[in-house]
């Protein structure tokens, strides 16, 4: 499957970096899976993806907003209508809330599952293969990077 | 002839999707052309949120679900 152009996406290590500077936070997970493990940021909106249809205007268009999920699909979806919705500043964080957690960056609640689980799920519950090499907002592979 | 499109990143639940509007157009005997859009960027042209989504001439007509193959028949009726 090619890369798609049409949303910015960024790692959790540039996520976190945002979020200091202000940036708010969209978590589109359901609330069991935000009650059982949530992004501990100060500027945070939970908007499940069953209602982002009929919620995304509760998301401000002037300020940068990051969209997150559990592994950063159902978020590059949300992002994707959000940018075509005029929503020039929102981008998606890559690989979700599994990787946030797995970097030490804040949470509330029971990181035990995704410490434990490194691999990835594809959408509908499917598990798909680990990637074998990753390189986070566009930097070489070859280059040594500190970023996710 | 009706336009048909089954959009998913290509989970089971998508190409079930895409099995029961097979299936549907051969029991009904409709004419029918059926496109799988399973590319990322193409969907969010969508504005796809849940997957699977069924579309009938352009009209989204099921989504987030695996549309059953009698009511794919009703309607394409």
């Amino acid at each position: 499957m090619k890369d798609q152009t049409l949303v910015k996406e960024i790692c959790p290590t540039t996520t976190q970096s945002w979020v200091k500077k202000g940036a708010l936070l969209v978590d589109v997970r359901e609330a069991d899976e935000i009650a059982e493990l949530a992004f501990d940021v100060p500027n945070i909106l939970h908007i499940p993806l069953g209602e982002f249809d009929t919620r995304y205007t509760e998301i401000p268009k002037d300020r940068d907003v990051v969209v997150v999920c559990q592994h950063g699909v159902r978020s590059l979806r949300a992002a994707g209508f959000l940018v075509n919705h005029g929503y020039n500043k929102a981008v998606n964080m890559k690989h979700g809330i599994v990787r946030w957690a797995q970097k030490g960056f804040p949470t509330k609640g029971d990181t035990t599952s995704v410490l434990e689980n490194t691999q990835d799920s594809g959408c509908c519950g499917t598990h798909t293969p680990a990637k074998t090499s990753q390189h986070c907002c566009g930097s070489s592979p070859k280059k040594e990077s500190n970023c996710c | 002839m009706k336009q048909i499109k089954v959009l998913g990143p290509g989970c089971p639940k998508c190409k079930t999707t895409y099995q029961n509007v097979m299936e549907a157009i051969k029991q009904s005997g409709i004419d029918a052309h059926v496109e799988k859009i399973e590319d990322i960027e193409e969907m969010m042209k969508y504005n796809v949120l849940s997957t699977p989504v069924l579309m009938i001439d352009d009209v989204i007509k099921v989504k987030g679900r695996v549309a059953t193959i009698s009511e794919i028949k009703e309607m394409l009726s």
